[in-house]
């Protein structure tokens, strides 16, 4: 009987460690559980990013089914988005870009708005334009209201306004069908697979 | 002579790490200044893994030192910056875990193991040599006279 428990309690232990390290395999560190799912839009106003006298606030946002992209023409995995965001938007989905921008920064070079206007359009006509408008994050405060951690990143949020989902990284059809699909159909909305 | 050249080079390292460190960030008062430091010593770097946003040069980083800095200034307690801070990046953003029926473990295992150990010295058999077997050591007995 000893020795039968010398023998099981390394076995068992061995086992629980093996568990616990083998689930460490399939679990990624960098997902982190979003603080904005299934709460409101924080209260914004933010100018257009191609015309400063547009302005808009959250309010805007309600009414459909919205795909808020934040993105900037720095950010490598956005071009990579950009054109199957393109393409989801010729299926009828509604996506607005929430455009931030590094270079403004005097730290890094300080770049102006003609300038930056000019690239992002130079980017969207090079790889499809998704966005029925852009919202320009002047300060970057309002990606820091809404946990953002870098771009891009996309929050589906609902015809009143509530965030569903907060997806870190790029969509493509794969992300798309296993994570944004199953929301828009518990919303009831119709979307192509 | 080399040695002095020696001493040169560290010193001259060592004024790099002075520069690093107090960056551009002005305070009102010592107090101020104290508790940004603080703070950027004890929030963790979204983004990065294991960093402290003054460790980290991440764009995100330099964010939210941006933001402690703004809402030190306008005169906000430690824990109203780390509340702040927890609304919008979760308790990953802190590096002081909250106790709850996740995290209990962490202060629970320890103290288990502890017990566990004190259990298992207080219930040792105290005579070893019972464990013996008389066979066994007979037979390694002629085994070694065998070598010889």
């Amino acid at each position: 009987m000893k020795r039968l428990g010398l023998f099981l309690i390394p076995l068992l232990a061995f086992g629980l460690i093996w568990v616990f390290l083998l689930q460490g395999l399939f679990s990624d560190p960098r997902t982190l559980e979003s603080t904005r799912i299934e709460k409101p839009l924080p209260p914004f106003t933010l100018p257009d990013l191609m015309q400063d006298d547009i302005r808009y606030t959250e309010k805007d946002l309600t009414g459909q089914v919205t795909l808020l992209n934040v993105w900037g023409t720095w950010c490598i995995t956005c071009a990579i988005e950009l054109p199957y965001l393109a393409e989801l938007q010729q299926q009828g989905i509604h996506i607005v870009g929430l455009y931030y921008e590094q270079d403004t920064d005097p730290d890094f070079g300080g770049k102006t708005l003609p300038q930056i206007r000019q690239e992002v359009l130079a980017k969207l006509g090079q790889l499809g334009n998704p966005y029925a408008y852009n919202i320009y994050d002047v300060n970057r405060n309002y990606s820091l209201d809404l946990g953002v951690t870098g771009a891009p990143e996309t929050f589906l949020i609902d015809s009143k306004g509530v965030v569903r989902l907060h997806h870190i990284g790029d969509v493509n059809p794969q992300v798309w069908q296993s994570k944004f699909v199953p929301v828009y159909q518990a919303l009831g909305e119709q979307v192509a697979p | 002579m080399n040695k002095r050249v020696l001493v040169a080079l560290l010193a001259g390292l060592m004024m790099n790490f002075a520069i690093a460190s107090t960056d551009t960030w002005e305070f009102e008062s010592p107090q101020q200044q104290a508790l940004f430091q603080t703070l950027v010593h004890e929030l963790r770097c979204p983004k990065c893994q294991n960093q402290n946003i003054a460790d980290s040069e991440a764009m995100i980083a330099q964010d939210l030192k941006r933001k402690v800095y703004e809402l030190v200034k306008q005169g906000q307690t430690e824990a109203q910056v780390i509340d702040y801070m927890k609304v919008r990046y979760g308790d990953f953003v802190y590096y002081q875990p909250p106790v709850n029926t996740t995290t209990v473990w962490l202060w629970l295992l320890p103290i288990g193991f502890v017990l566990l150990g004190f259990i298992l010295i207080w219930r040792r058999p105290h005579q070893m040599t019972d464990v013996m077997d008389e066979d066994l050591l007979k037979q390694a007995d002629s085994m070694l006279e065998k070598d010889q």
